[in-house]
């Protein structure tokens, strides 16, 4: 490295230093009464000549030309940055000097892809405070110092955990002499994803579909046998066999728009909803159910555009239409279901606990904690939830032991689509339960619109951070 | 960003950031293989996982050498000093993250001469993605010296508790309906002890990312806590 400076100054006085030695040469011409100096300074020239054709030299030898394309570029193809910066994967190109020296790895040019994925902030800097994950930073090292392509599997975790394919390649050497590698980085979580998806269906499937399976050949097994000629058994054993089927039916509906919405959670869902709207919606198509049962539902909603939510309507429905249903089945005769909904709340306030004296977890929280939610709050008078189960809820087909069966049964599967679609719109979920009062469920959505005045946020410490 | 006059006390102090983002990546990468390997009763992969712990240990030597070295010759103050501190401790709950995740690997090596305990090990796997995520937000909170981030991290601790206690309860009945699968539900057991473990760690770097950017001593009592060991047995 210490060869740098010179071989800049060489460069750029080259032409200068030609100069002076002709200059020098003209003065001796000029001035010939002055013979004590003569071979002095023709010695001077020469030397300073000799060295202006060296510095050429190396000029010419350790700067290579630049790409000249072989055929001329169209007037109107853009700047090869911009391109890359459209470019969909991510792209970053890393800089290196000396193998052991770990500052020395940097990125000195990332794609807006390679910023949205890592939460680059900065054009340039250390490489390991973007990637820290070891595989891939052998298959950087391998690039730039073995001078091989390398590849290697890079997987962000987090609530929407990621598997990307990384491909180093050598990109020769920089100006400055240090070692030059290019990162590209190639989403592969739709893959990974629709292989696990299809193997969990597959599991759960088989195994959940086989008791009502069972139970209808059973019944059909005993109408073909000595129930055939019982007009009443018959009737008795049709309506069973009609739940049964319906009940598969729901099965697989419910498993279907669980693979589906699995396979999309780790792409954002677009548009805008009132979650007002879709609160609306939903106690009116349950209204009926909720008269059949005896309970009465109570929304108490903000004003219109108070919670417009980002999101997709359909999954925002399905969520509020979960949540509502499983209050339902759970509340007693003659009790309420509270469903109430603000605007406007940060995280923190968004899953607070309304009871004292609950036992409360929250289920889902969302990555960003800095944005704005509008929060639905579903509270049940119901027998409420053991402390225990509370981890184990959006689990798919768990079931709280006790419950009754029957009628009250559901899918297994509500509340983890919930989780699923919520964790798809960035949102949170939270549940809180005291025995024998009844449960709450809080599910948040961030609001479309983040700029509303935030309300102040106690830090747990008080502390103020320096700026 | 305020630059210091002499180049190369910025580069140490730089480089001890680097060293401690690379054992994050490393230490992430041992319990997530580790959990990995648990799940999918890998023993190939456990074993890779024990043979990997060494480096890092050398890494943690090396930053506290580093960071002892810088406090010597140049006497960092304030801002500089904390994060010297902060470099040197955080790489200490690394090294005890990877002590764990080896343990882990280790007892893989004799769960996975058991029979399996299948619905068990979706509770461990769903555990340790949980406390996998944790690490790897305050690892990002650290790099981007991001406060919030950390202080999300350390509010949260109660989630990686309750799924502990859950799956303490179901070990106990697993345990209790058949007593041959007692050495491998004791296995279990510490597995999901570790990860609990794990768990705090990634609390504790939180803390110190709080000290580092605030200078403030933490936070006392406002954590949330649901450590009540009555209640579980």
């Amino acid at each position: 490295m210490s060869q740098t400076p010179p071989r800049g100054w060489l460069r750029l006085s080259g032409p200068a230093l030609i100069t002076g030695g002709l200059g020098v040469l003209a003065l001796l011409a000029l001035a010939p009464q002055a013979p004590g100096a003569v071979w002095m300074a023709g010695f001077l020239a020469i030397l300073v000549l000799a060295v202006a054709w060296r510095s050429a030299r190396i000029a010419e030898v350790e700067w290579p030309a630049p790409l000249a394309p072989t055929r001329p570029r169209h007037e109107n193809a853009p700047p090869y940055v911009s391109i890359i910066n459209a470019l969909p994967d991510p792209v970053l190109v890393i800089a290196a000097h000396e193998p052991d020296d770990l500052t020395g790895r940097r990125f000195v040019m990332v794609n807006e892809a390679a910023r949205d994925l890592l939460r680059i902030q900065y054009d340039a800097g250390l490489l390991v405070t973007a990637i820290r994950d070891p595989q891939v930073l052998e298959a950087v090292d391998e690039a730039l110092f073995g001078g091989v392509d390398s590849q290697a599997i890079y997987e962000v975790g987090g609530a929407q955990a990621r598997v990307l394919k990384a491909f180093a390649k050598p990109l020769g050497t920089a100006p400055d002499g240090s070692r030059l590698a290019l990162l590209v980085l190639r989403d592969e979580t739709d893959i990974r994803r629709a292989e696990q998806t299809r193997a969990d269906f597959l599991a759960n499937a088989s195994h959940e579909l086989r008791t009502p399976l069972a139970s209808l050949s059973g019944f059909i097994e005993t109408l073909r046998g000595h129930a055939r000629a019982d007009e009443g058994a018959r009737e008795k054993f049709l309506t069973i066999m009609s739940t049964q089927a319906e009940r598969m039916a729901r099965l697989i509906d419910d498993l279907l728009s669980l693979s589906r919405i699995e396979l999309n959670e780790h792409i954002a869902p677009q548009g805008e909803t009132d979650l007002a709207l879709a609160v609306m919606d939903v106690v009116d198509a349950l209204g009926p159910l909720a008269r059949e049962r005896g309970v009465t539902l109570t929304p108490c909603l903000p004003a219109r555009g108070e919670a417009l939510v980002s999101g997709d309507r359909d999954q925002i429905v399905q969520v509020v239409q979960n949540l509502v249903d499983n209050a339902l089945k759970y509340a007693p005769r003659g009790s309420t279901v509270k469903i109430a909904l603000a605007g406007g709340l940060t995280a923190e306030a968004a899953a607070a606990p309304i009871r004292p004296q609950s036992a409360r977890l929250s289920l889902l929280t969302p990555d960003h904690g800095q944005d704005l939610y509008a929060a639905l709050r579903v509270s049940d008078e119901g027998v409420g939830l053991k402390r225990e189960h509370l981890p184990r809820l959006t689990e798919r087909f768990y079931r709280v032991e006790g419950q009754k069966s029957g009628e009250r049964s559901g899918t297994g599967l509500g509340l983890a689509i919930v989780k699923h679609i919520m964790n798809r719109h960035r949102g949170g979920l939270a549940v809180e339960s005291v025995e024998g009062e009844g449960a709450t469920f809080s599910a948040y959505f961030p609001l479309a619109d983040q700029t509303v005045t935030r309300p102040e946020t106690p830090r747990p410490d008080a502390v103020t951070k320096p700026s | 960003m305020n630059e210091h006059i002499v180049k190369s006390y910025e580069d140490e102090l730089n480089t001890l950031t680097a060293e401690c983002a690379r054992m994050g990546g490393l230490a992430e990468a041992q319990v997530g293989d580790s959990i990995e390997a648990v799940v999918k009763r890998d023993q190939a992969l456990a074993e890779a996982i024990v043979g990997r712990d060494e480096r890092l240990d050398v890494l943690e030597a090396d930053i506290e050498r580093k960071a002892i070295r810088l406090i010597a010759l140049r006497q960092p103050m304030a801002n500089d000093l904390r994060k010297t501190v902060a470099a040197m401790k955080i790489a200490m709950n690394l090294e005890r993250c990877g002590d764990l995740a080896k343990n882990i690997a280790k007892r893989t090596l004799v769960l996975t001469e058991a029979e399996p305990l299948t619905p068990l090990t979706r509770s461990i796997e769903r555990m340790g993605k949980l406390v996998l995520g944790r690490l790897k937000d305050v690892l990002d909170a650290y790099t981007a010296s991001d406060l919030d981030r950390a202080l999300a991290v350390w509010s949260r601790d109660d989630e990686v508790d309750e799924h502990y206690n859950s799956l303490f309860r179901e070990l106990l009945t697993y345990m209790m309906a058949d007593p041959r699968t007692i050495t491998a539900c004791a296995h279990m057991l510490f597995v999901a002890k570790n990860l609990e473990r794990i768990g705090d760690h990634a609390t504790n770097i939180a803390e110190i990312i709080h000290y580092e950017i605030t200078g403030a001593e933490t936070i006392g009592s406002a954590r949330p806590k649901t450590d009540d060991l009555a209640r579980e047995v």
